[in-house]
């Protein structure tokens, strides 16, 4: 298993993955960051509520973490290297399970440079526009914290859904189809619902100070359900499927 | 030893392979011959772990592939439906692989020596040709130093020294023992390596020979065709009429000229045809008319 770990890793470092998606990633909540801290006035700069909104956002890159989970999986079918990755190794729930452990690893990563990038810039306008950045804020840290298991939860499920679709263009299309639009929809339709979702689980966990949502916690754990889940449904159709 | 055993592999409605059953034997190349679409490469896909069959069983050593232990170290594949990721430097490909199955890597160089792509192993695999694709997955192959090889159309791509070099391969493979089994769409390409040649169509065997089983023949033509059957008869000499030409199995030249000459009729055209001749007739007829 560590051999195959190590193969994942190898594989994702000599195609240029990684310098293409975890600077977009650590950009992307850079920018929504930035947006909540310039946009706040001076007198709410420094309240909590706006501490918490500034630091919510930064989950935004997530969703490039997620690509780029599906990226490891379903791009083994794209281009065609699956079927020497499953001669090497016939147990293919083994390569999964290689998958998802360079993913979650990645995420935790990507989830570190988010974090820390953002506390840089936050510090850096707070000084700028005259304010102290409170740093020493347990609500900063909670957030990070949340940052960092939101990437973390969502490279997995990312690669689990990867497996279980194959497809790479169909697979991140249908993810982005389904944050952008399908979820927010549902969410309208039926709110009981909604915060049953995995994009509101992954609100829940940053902390989103919007209402409705479970606790970080349950949503951490909501959110490694659908993981779990569509991980199992990726091993069925790797062990049923041709490949 | 490769023991394909009533191999049926339906895709919907669709056959792709129909009851197959053929082996391939150590220490032989065996090909593994057919026209596009005639089922080779599922068949290949069956035996390698990455179909399963509908029913019957694709053996390798007696074992199904994702039984085999170091699967690597039993069995080395190219297959045409294997892709790179092309950003991918040759090396790295190679590295990837042996990282999986537990190598050390130790003869990656060797490999990219032997195949020719030392100069171009640090450059990415999509600036690569298709020949030079092919020599990377048959590096791919030899990894692990497997007893058993197995190639889906390798001559794909290549260029005739590059064909020559196959050959020159398949046959030191053969040599060494191992299993080797080749498939092709064009008999010429393999005609002159293989020992043992199973062909199939619409995905089920018309036929399995072994080239030692299999002795060249003289042709003939002559002015007057009676008067030179009277006289092979007479000579006791085994004869086949095809289109005007009689056709002598196992026949001597020298002989058949002879013969001519006592009955006095003119050789218009004598030739010999070799084994490779004789399959080659064999498997245009076969497969005749499932071109496109």
């Amino acid at each position: 298993m560590t051999d195959l770990v190590a193969a994942e890793w190898l594989k994702l470092r000599t195609t240029r993955l990684l310098v293409g998606i975890v600077p977009a990633a650590v950009i992307l909540s850079l920018a929504s960051q930035a947006g909540v801290v310039l946009s706040a006035d001076d007198a709410a700069l420094e309240t909590t509520e706006t501490i918490r909104r500034a630091f919510a956002v930064t989950g935004a890159g997530a969703i490039l973490v997620l690509v780029l989970g599906i990226i490891i999986s379903a791009g083994e079918y794209r281009h065609g290297t699956a079927s020497d990755t499953f001669l090497t190794t016939p147990r293919r729930h083994l390569v999964l399970a290689a998958k998802l452990t360079v993913g979650a690893g990645v995420g935790v990563a990507t989830g570190a440079a988010i974090s820390a990038s953002c506390v840089g810039l936050a510090a850096l306008v707070y000084t700028a526009r005259g304010a102290a950045f409170p740093i020493g804020d347990g609500e900063v840290w909670l957030t990070l914290a949340g940052v960092v298991a939101y990437t973390t939860l969502f490279a997995v499920v990312g690669v689990a859904f990867g497996s279980m679709v194959r497809n790479q263009t169909v697979a991140v299309a249908g993810a982005l189809a389904w944050f952008g639009v399908i979820e927010h929809t549902l969410v309208n339709l039926v709110p009981d619902l909604g915060r049953w979702l995995p994009f509101a689980a992954g609100e829940a966990i940053v902390r989103a100070p919007l209402d409705d949502l479970l606790s970080p916690l349950a949503g951490a754990a909501v959110l490694t359900a659908y993981g779990a889940a569509i991980a199992l449904a990726g091993i069925r159709v790797a062990a049923t499927r041709d490949a | 030893m490769i023991e394909v055993r009533s191999l049926t592999k339906t895709y919907g409605a669709v056959r792709a392979v129909t009851g197959l059953s053929f082996s391939a034997p150590a220490g032989k190349v065996t090909g593994f011959l057919g026209p596009n679409g005639a089922g080779k490469t599922t068949t290949f896909r069956c035996l390698l772990g990455l179909a399963e069959p509908t029913s019957g069983a694709a053996l390798i050593g007696g074992r199904r592939y994702r039984e085999l232990d170091h699967p690597r170290r039993q069995v080395g594949a190219v297959l045409e439906s294997s892709g790179f990721h092309p950003a991918r430097t040759g090396r790295n490909h190679l590295r990837v692989i042996a990282r999986a199955a537990g190598f050390d890597g130790a003869r990656i160089d060797l490999l990219l020596e032997l195949v020719g792509l030392r100069a171009a192993a640090d450059r990415r695999v999509g600036g690569y040709s298709l020949g030079m694709r092919q020599r990377l997955g048959l590096a791919a192959a030899l990894l692990g130093d497997p007893p058993v090889v197995v190639l889906d159309e390798p001559a794909n791509g290549l260029d005739p020294e590059g064909h020559r070099w196959v050959r020159r391969l398949l046959r030191i493979w053969a040599g060494e023992g191992r299993t080797v089994v080749v498939s092709s769409h064009l008999l010429a390409e393999i005609a002159q390596v293989v020992d043992h040649v199973v062909v199939i169509r619409d995905g089920a065997l018309v036929s399995e020979t072994d080239l030692a089983d299999l002795t060249g023949a003289v042709t003939v033509r002559v002015d007057r065709l009676e008067p030179m059957l009277c006289a092979l008869r007479a000579a006791g000499v085994d004869h086949v009429v095809t289109d005007g030409a009689i056709s002598v199995p196992g026949g001597d030249a020298a002989e058949v000229g002879a013969i001519a000459a006592r009955a006095g009729v003119t050789v218009t055209e004598l030739g010999r045809r070799s084994p490779g001749d004789i399959l080659e007739a064999m498997f245009l007829a076969l497969t005749r008319g499932t071109e496109q």
